[in-house]
């Protein structure tokens, strides 16, 4: 051993690829941070990791914790990059991915069109033999079709094959059976079963998740089997992991072999980011808000917890139904609204913000790239929110005259001034985001002035304070680094899988056997799976969550139950259901609790990363000051700024709004009366009343 | 803060507030909702109302709810109009046509006034079809009711909650004359609880913002819809267009539509008596069915408002079908509604071919089938809206399986679900591709679907139209098929059904479910040879009729 241990995360955008690297010293417990971005290689991905980690100065060989997200696997579903897909079905059933739900959410459009199946219906086949909802079977699983359907799916080009049967979430033997002989007819074609991804029902989402993930698998099997051939070819010999949906990370091989689990991957690690970063500060009810260039996402942690579901949508908005990806992902709601959100006026002179962004190219007006157009960013450079002369960390030489252009422009049309623009754009795009957070707290039943707002991604703190305002949280708070905070958030990750299965059962006498034997079974599946990849027992967690509801109900309320479930603590567990749903909907019921499934999450540590606290520094904040600047607060009027030098700030320091602090990815905006510390982490806490 | 503020970004924040708010109610309705017909089918709606009743915003799953909720609320204004009559705390409820409910009894319109400072300044309110509320039929509609009193309890605008107390009684009496119970029970909370989480976003709103700014904000909005819908209406072809259509049972039923610069005129006074039995709708039914083609017309990614529907004028005449006398039987307004909406589509697709594609399946097509689940011995009921075809447009084919112009964001009960559920079998759930809708673009298919009933002396009640008038196409293409029931009896026989209430079926007969495919655009000949072998391939299309229809030979 060295004497320290090096653990890196890597992070494959569309634009760029991250790299963040934590070099502890086992000595001393002090943390070396390396941070780099180089251009991203499509279609040679695993070159821009290698590239990214030599210009950070991080020699693979030294690595022992590398962590990796990626964008591969919803890049592919949105750009249609996948392979040809055959789908195999139980009879009567092959047009569910095309009969879907009917659903038709903009409805008074009478030209709507439905999302097109990603499989054709001349390559949706179906096979004889039924299960009933029980999981008993009515008729035998009659495969004599089978080496016909394979003839025919390779005569066509297929890559890749999906099974989705009926009721194979109760019992999936006949699914099981069909992907043997498949394997045995046809070796080397990629094949996926529904069961293997969810063992919930619903067969349109389930058969769609099935089909997506055979989409995607060739290409992304392909992109990690050459991304660990290029790390280790390097010489790096410690642990690979891959970021997933649901805040953990899982192994290459695990991921390799459904590969839709990875699809928002990058959401989940600065979600998880903040659950860690909440348990670091003592905060454990966290708002955590992303907002980047073109969107705003938001996610609640509940007492260090966060939410994962697996009622996941691509593609799905008020014009468009969409295609259901039935995985755990981390609850969290995303609205088309990010720095470079365009701001318009329509023909009844509203004004709006989003949900069409500049993008990178040209980007808002003031890029000087061609943008005509105002975006969030202009406006907050207008009202010099955004230094106007260290714009994009200096990087980048703002346009000024092309920001006053766009929004005169908008001024016209509404009839006021450039300022007014602004403020107006800085306003709606506030609400917009409010309405968002709002979405994910007090729509389900939590008062936000219980809860901490953590802010990240490029946009958040310029935002946060006024967002924290509107709603009236305990506090916000910028965590160090919050530009990388999604790469932060992966070295925090654990090994973790959710699992999911749909079972029906009545809470009454003779319950309390079947739920525990239901959990027992989903736990010893985990403890496999972890054994098979040297992970023992003892270093596996569960948290088991049992999905009531009362009879004939539809939605679940998930609760937290506990271990060794028998009859004497079903009255226990219902009255926690009664609570969660009390709290949640206002009222509650007389009639009959019963289980609808359950849902364990099974975790194990990896070697995440231990932070450590520094002490108090004894320099004023005031040596950080870099100057003063008018700055227009929209509803608060235009107060002179100080201006602070984020990379100056220790811990310690204390100092007060109106303030602005300013660092290369950064800009942090505080409004007159907060109360601004930094923490031993180098966090920004900012209360919000002196 | 509260002086008045005009300041338009404060007014439109507070309008968006108002959509996220009845964004709000809907999602906790639907999340709490006992019944599937609700949470699954969301044939529900969810509405923010001034003190007077004027519709501010909407929330809604299906088009059909969004203008009904102004009309209830205006019954309930009118009604208790005395001093005392309306207080903070107070619930209310009606499902009578004849008392401002104007659908049918199953919808129960459940309102709650918004009090700021003592001061009334709006109305929250709900609609959902609930699953069961007596009458003569399970489920409430009986194809054969001569008179509302069959078709169940009637509440003609009462109050149910006083000062947040229930009243005593009156949960007892809508409880014990419905055949569900607990569903009723549990759907009116959720509707409750939507309604008090709508009331307290408004209470919060008006406080923040003061509340003659958050009265200038809803005026504001209802102003901005009208002016949406004016601008739609400069741009439309102006005239008076005419047209009458046969329906399955023979009748014929005429409608004038007038547009001009400022008013769109639906006239329907030219039309048969009411019916004797349930196929009959309330003036306020037929308002909601022009209201929902008018705002497709018009501005259909606008929010609809009061102020949207300003410049439409409805006339009718007391005792036709489609203004029909208490106390007619209304139990199937629905299938009365969409024939509305869909005569004045046919009526305008020649004049304005680029805004209108050709007929769709046209109809709710409500299934509903119960019985005893033969595993849990509780009394079940499947209430079904179906989907199906439709019809094509100039460049495009049609879509494929998607709920009726009146239903919307409407989803379909997965089969794994309804077999769990319901106690029954669901054989197939395919696209059916009966010939129907051939042209240079296609109509889009409807559906096949077996149910298996698995325990002796269950039901079907149905009410399909569309039967045997087919959806219409345009300029040359085929019309499309008819919708209708199978029940297909396990000794072989068979029996084809539109409408029908109480159909007696036992174990292992299969009820099978067609719904029609929409009209095809264009002649068939001249459509892409390509498309014609790839529907073919895909086994929409026989190659025989590919040949006959489309002079493609495979």
């Amino acid at each position: 051993m060295s004497g320290k241990t090096i653990r890196v995360a890597t992070d494959v955008g569309g634009t760029f690829t991250d790299l963040v690297c934590f070099e502890t010293d086992h000595a001393t417990g002090e943390a070396r941070i390396v941070t780099a971005k180089s251009d991203t290689t499509p279609p040679n991905f695993e070159q821009g990791v290698l590239n990214v980690l030599e210009k950070g100065g991080v020699d693979p060989k030294s690595i022992d914790f590398l962590a990796h997200g990626t964008t591969v696997v919803i890049n592919a579903l949105t750009e249609r990059k996948g392979v040809k897909v055959g789908l195999i079905t139980t009879e009567g059933f092959r047009d569910s991915i095309e009969i879907a739900r009917g659903n038709r959410p903009d409805f008074f459009n009478l030209h709507y069109v439905k999302p097109e199946p990603f499989v054709p219906r001349y390559l949706r086949r179906e096979v004889g033999g039924r299960l009933s909802y029980k999981g008993e079977e009515m008729r035998p699983l009659d495969l004599s079709a089978l080496p016909a359907i394979v003839a025919d799916f390779k005569a066509d080009g297929v890559q890749a094959v999906a099974v989705s049967f009926l009721h194979s979430y109760a019992d999936p033997s006949h699914e099981e059976r069909t992907l043997a002989e498949l394997k045995r007819l046809w070796p080397e074609v990629a094949t996926v079963a529904s069961h293997q991804i969810t063992r919930e029902w619903r067969e349109y989402e389930r058969t769609n998740t099935a089909v997506l993930s055979a989409y995607v698998q060739p290409t992304a099997e392909r992109y990690l089997t050459r991304l660990k051939d290029g790390v280790t070819g390097k010489g790096f010999a410690g642990s690979l992991y891959i970021m997933q949906s649901n805040c953990g990370v899982d192994t290459l091989d695990s991921v390799s072999k459904i590969p839709i689990t990875m699809v928002e991957s990058g959401p989940a690690s600065g979600f998880w980011g903040a659950a860690e970063l909440g348990k670091l500060i003592g905060e454990k009810n966290v708002l955590a808000l992303d907002i980047g260039g073109t969107t705003a996402k938001c996610s609640l942690i509940e007492n260090g917890q966060v939410k994962i579901m697996t009622d996941y949508w691509i593609e799905r908005n008020q014009t468009s139904a969409g295609y259901p990806i039935m995985v755990p992902v981390v609850d969290l709601v995303e609205i088309g609204n990010g720095g470079g959100s365009i701001a318009w006026v329509d023909n009844f002179s509203k004004l709006h913000v989003g949900p069409q962004s500049a993008g990178a190219m040209p980007g808002p007006a003031a890029y000087g790239r061609g943008g005509t157009k105002a975006t969030t960013t202009d406006a907050n450079l207008w009202l010099g929110r955004i230094n106007r002369d260290y714009f994009c960390g200096g990087d980048v030489i703002a346009d000024m005259k092309a920001t006053e252009t766009a929004l005169t422009e908008l001024g016209e049309k509404l009839g006021t001034s450039a300022d007014d623009v602004a403020r107006g754009i800085v306003r709606i795009a506030n609400n917009n985001m409010v309405n968002a957070l709002k979405l994910v707290s007090l729509n389900r039943g939590h008062d936000p002035r219980d809860f901490t707002l953590v802010a990240f991604g490029g946009g958040g703190a310029m935002h946060a304070v006024a967002l924290g305002q509107e709603l009236g949280v305990k506090k916000v708070v910028i965590p160090a680094g919050a530009s990388v905070f999604s790469a932060w958030g992966m070295m925090m990750s654990d090994l973790r899988r959710d699992y999911f299965v749909t079972k029906l059962a009545d809470l009454k006498t003779g319950a309390g056997a079947v739920i525990e034997g239901l959990f027992a079974e989903t736990e010893a599946l985990a403890l496999k799976q972890f054994g098979a990849e040297s992970i023992g027992a003892d270093k596996v967690k569960f948290l088991r969550y049992g999905k009531f509801r009362y009879q004939n109900q539809e939605h679940t309320t998930e609760v937290l139950v506990g271990s060794d479930i028998s009859d004497a603590k079903l009255a226990e567990i219902e009255a926690a259901f009664h609570e969660t749903y009390e709290r949640e909907y206002t009222y509650r019921l007389k009639a009959p609790v019963e289980l609808v499934g359950i849902h364990v999450v099974a975790s194990a540590e990896v070697g995440k990363l231990t932070m450590q606290e520094k002490p108090k520094s004894a320099t004023p904040a005031s040596a950080a000051v870099k100057g003063t600047r008018k700055v227009d607060y929209a509803l608060e009027g235009i107060h002179d700024a100080t201006i602070y030098d984020g990379t100056k700030l220790e811990p310690g320091m204390a100092f007060s709004g109106p303030a602005v602090i300013e660092d290369p990815g950064t800009t942090v905006v505080i409004h007159p009366g907060n109360r601004v510390e930094i923490d031993g982490f180098g966090n920004i806490h900012i209360h919000i009343k002196a | 803060m509260t002086e008045v503020s005009h300041d338009p970004i404060t007014l439109e924040i507070i309008q968006n507030s108002l959509q996220a708010t009845a964004d709000e109610m809907f999602a906790a309705m639907r999340k709490t909702a006992m019944s599937s017909i609700i949470y699954e089918v969301l044939d529900m709606g969810t509405g923010i109302l001034d003190a007077e009743g004027e519709l501010a915003s909407s929330g809604a799953g299906i088009p059909g709810f969004i203008g009904v909720l102004d009309k209830s609320v205006k019954v309930l204004v009118k009604k208790f109009d005395k001093p005392g009559d309306i207080e903070p705390g107070d619930v209310f409820i009606t499902n009578d046509p004849y008392y401002g409910g104007v659908t049918h009894l199953n919808d129960l319109v459940v309102a709650m006034p918004v009090f700021a400072d003592g001061k009334l300044i709006a109305w929250t309110a709900n609609i959902a079809h609930n699953s069961d509320v007596g009458g003569k039929s399970p489920g409430s509609l009986s194809a054969d009711a001569t008179e509302i009193f069959q078709e169940g309890l009637r509440l003609p605008a009462i109050k149910m909650i006083s000062k947040g107390e229930p009243i005593p009684g009156i949960f007892d009496i809508i409880m014990v004359n419905s055949r569900m119970p607990d569903f009723i029970e549990g759907d009116l909370w959720a509707a409750i609880a939507s309604v008090r989480i709508g009331a307290k976003r408004l209470v919060e709103l008006a406080t923040k913002y003061g509340i003659a700014t958050f009265e200038t904000a809803m005026r504001d909005f209802m102003n901005f819809g009208e002016q949406v819908s004016l601008k739609a209406l400069a741009d439309l072809p102006h005239g008076t267009f005419e047209m009458t259509e046969e329906q399955d049972d023979g009748r014929f039923f005429n409608v004038k539509v007038t547009i001009s610069d400022t008013e769109f005129t639906v006239d329907l006074r030219d039309n048969p008596d009411q019916d004797n039995g349930p196929f009959n709708a309330g003036h306020d039914d037929t308002l909601v069915s022009t209201q929902v083609i008018f705002k497709a017309l018009t501005s259909p990614h606008s929010p609809a408002n009061g102020g949207s529907f300003r410049p439409l004028k409805l006339l009718t005449k007391e005792g036709t079908l489609f203004h029909a006398k208490e106390p007619a039987a209304v139990g199937f307004y629905y299938e009365v509604g969409i024939r509305v909406y869909d005569l004045i589509w046919r009526c305008l697709a020649p004049h304005m071919p680029e805004k209108l594609p050709a007929g769709h399946f046209a109809s709710i097509a409500g299934t509903f089938i119960g019985g005893i689940h033969p595993d849990t011995g509780r009394q079940y009921t499947i209430i079904e809206p179906q989907i199906g075809g439709w019809g094509a447009a100039f460049g495009r084919d049609g879509n494929s399986a998607i709920f009726s112009g009146v239903h919307g964001e409407t989803y379909n009960c997965p089969a794994e679900i309804s077999e769990a559920r319901n106690g029954l079998t669901i054989d197939r759930l395919e696209l059916c591709t009966d010939p129907g809708g051939e042209g240079e673009f296609t109509g889009g298919r409807g559906i096949r679907l077996d149910y298996r009933i698995r325990r002796d002396n269950s039901f079907l009640t149905l009410g399909y139209t569309r039967s045997r008038i087919a959806p219409w196409s345009i300029a040359g293409g085929h019309e499309g098929s008819q919708n209708y029931a199978l029940v297909m009896r396990k000794d072989g026989t068979s029996e084809r059904f539109a409408f029908g209430s109480g159909i007696r079926v036992d174990k292992d007969d299969v009820i099978r479910i067609i719904t029609g495919a929409g009209g095809g655009v264009g002649d068939p000949k001249k459509r892409d040879p390509e498309k014609v072998r790839d529907d073919v391939r895909n086994g929409y299309l026989t190659a025989e009729r590919a040949a006959t229809v489309y002079g493609v030979t495979i």
